[in-house]
């Protein structure tokens, strides 16, 4: 509309300087006001655009974790009136007293690592076929195709695999159909069920970080490879997988951080023998709220850990980088 | 030798979509079974169970109360997302990567602790559990996102327009409004139908900082938790069938807007 405005203002048709919405507002007194106050120094423009932004990335972002974190660290919560309130560390001890709750976090730990490699074999070879194997003009379409199911939520999702691997499910039925079982396999609620579904749910967040390091990889370096006389296997080996490996770092990286976190589908997909630590973490948070500070303490324990396995594979895998080159 | 490994790679890639595929497709066909049972054969077929979804007076305003929370959520991470971007995107000064590592922060938590941290500090602010709690949480954790698409569009703005419309005598506000925010359109869209879908996907935030009315996932949960029936797969599918559609509908969007300008 503003543009009509502008264009008719062009050809003279209306005097040009405050008949669009702009020039109206330019000329708007407390609009004007406003600028020459803000825009008076690059200093004070500067102040009056960050100021927003970093309040809000201390108190929304930053907030909730430095909140948690103080929870942890008080005896009683919510705080009494006319009780004191005191720091204390016990809510962290008591994940050391019982194997009830740190059984499920080192359980925890191990399924993500697990199912974080199964997402990075499952998915390079994908990854690979359409990065190097697929003319530019069919990958986007092809890899469309793959982002479709990925678009429909975490819930719905697990669903789909309890259907899939249930007693009465597909995969029980065609096993049947080819004779190769009597009697249903009880996949559901182990932690077969349970990497199927996780897996499932990830598989893209490592798609994409491989597929973008495969396709930035220039073909003439296999080419030159090939022409000194590697083979296949060696190619792939010293020559793809070095440099791909900081797709593989980050891809790694954001899948282990999701599927440690992941809380519906093992409550879900798994049974009592594979408890993770969310389930853990969440039964503090069902009663009415005297448990906090122990469920807020049991979560910085699995964020510092789960940040701590991260950092130390980043470090790893760039250590391997470098070391690839010298 | 080569062709051999294409074949080979061919066949995992299909293997992969089945993989990614078959599971929804079953959930869809489950839907039409004509009994109470989930499971396999299916031996004879009904509409019941879709037309149940549009009556259901439970289903219908879990959609809804999806929807809206969606529809509020995306307004405040795109506004705040978009003015971070602005101030992160070729600037330098003290402290900036520090804003940016905050910036990222909430999308790198894993899911149950920034529910929990959510949980939290939304009694510490004195925020009941319930529609707001919801928004205020599905807001911040998809701030991010919002973020990095509008940086990356943002890399790419011609300086020179900018300058020209300072040059002539618009103020940084009014330069921004007309130079700078129409070039990001089709990213704030991209990002919108992005948080959008998020945020109507999202379970593990609605589930803990929900009151007593669910959000979609948070029924279909709730549902599932008390046993599978082919009226869940209605449900899910209606959902699956929305998300999916404006997954592509935007995917192929953006890339249009992209290309355009």
């Amino acid at each position: 509309m503003s543009y009509d405005a502008s264009a008719r203002a062009a050809r003279g048709t209306v005097p040009a300087s405050d008949a669009t919405f702009w020039g109206r507002l330019a000329g708007w007194g407390p609009y004007r006001a406003m600028a020459s106050f803000t825009t008076a120094s690059p200093r004070r423009q500067f102040i009056v655009l960050a100021v927003f932004p970093i309040l809000w990335v201390l108190t929304q972002h930053l907030g909730p974790m430095v909140q948690m974190l103080r929870v942890s660290l008080t005896d009683a919560y919510p705080v009494a009136p006319g009780v004191e309130q005191h720091l204390t560390i016990e809510h962290y001890l008591k994940f050391f007293q019982d194997p009830l709750f740190w059984q499920p976090f080192f359980r925890t730990l191990i399924f993500a690592g697990v199912f974080t490699f199964c997402t990075l074999i499952l998915t390079y070879p994908v990854a690979y076929f359409l990065a190097r194997h697929v003319s530019p003009k069919n990958r986007m379409l092809l890899l469309l195709l793959l982002l479709i199911p990925f678009w429909v939520g975490e819930i719905v999702r697990t669903y789909a695999i309890m259907i899939l691997l249930g007693n009465t499910g597909a995969v029980n039925l065609v096993l049947k159909w080819f004779g190769l079982i009597d009697r249903p396999i009880p996949f559901m609620y182990t932690s077969f069920s349970m990497g199927v579904g996780i897996v499932y749910l990830t598989a893209l967040y490592m798609l994409l970080p491989l597929y973008s390091a495969l396709e930035k990889l220039p073909k003439s370096l296999n080419e030159a490879a090939a022409d000194l006389g590697a083979g296949a296997w060696t190619r792939f080996r010293r020559v793809t997988l070095p440099l791909t490996i900081e797709g593989i770092s980050s891809g790694c990286t954001l899948v282990f951080l999701i599927s440690t976190g992941f809380y519906a589908t093992p409550v879900l997909l798994g049974g009592p023998s594979t408890t993770v630590f969310a389930e853990t973490i969440a039964g503090f948070f069902h009663v009415a709220g005297t448990q906090w500070p122990t469920g807020a303490a049991f979560a910085i324990i699995m964020f510092l850990a789960a940040l701590c396995i991260t950092a130390a594979f980043q470090r790893l895998m760039t250590m391997l980088r470098k070391g690839d080159k010298t | 030798m080569n062709r051999r490994n294409r074949i080979l790679l061919s066949c995992v890639y299909w293997a992969f979509v089945a993989y990614v595929f078959v599971p929804l497709i079953l959930m869809v066909l489950m839907g039409f079974k004509d009994s109470k049972f989930i499971g396999f054969p299916i031996r004879s077929y009904t509409l019941d169970w879709y037309m149940g979804v549009f009556e259901d007076a439970e289903t219908i305003s879990a959609f809804l109360y999806s929807v809206a929370i969606a529809v509020l959520s995306t307004i405040g991470s795109i506004i705040v997302g978009t003015w971070i971007a602005v101030l992160l995107e070729g600037r330098k000064f003290w402290g900036r990567a520090v804003i940016f590592g905050m910036t990222i922060l909430p999308a790198l938590i894993p899911g149950i602790i920034s529910a929990i941290a959510f949980r939290i500090y939304a009694r510490y602010l004195g925020i009941e559990p319930g529609m707001g709690a919801i928004v205020w949480a599905h807001a911040v954790h998809n701030v991010p996102f919002v973020v990095l698409v509008v940086m990356a569009r943002l890399s790419t703005l011609p300086k020179s327009q900018i300058e020209a419309a300072r040059d002539l005598g618009a103020d940084p506000l009014i330069a921004f409004l007309r130079i700078t925010f129409p070039y990001l359109v089709p990213a704030i869209m991209g990002a919108s139908i992005f948080c959008l879908l998020l945020s109507f996907d999202d379970f593990v935030r609605s589930f803990f900082l929900g009151g007593y009315e669910p959000t979609l996932p948070v029924l279909i949960f709730a549902k599932l938790k008390s046993g599978m029936s082919p009226e869940i797969n209605a449900i899910a599918t209606a959902a699956l069938l929305l998300t999916a559609v404006i997954g592509v509908w935007a995917e192929r969007f953006t890339r249009r807007m992209n290309k355009d300008s």
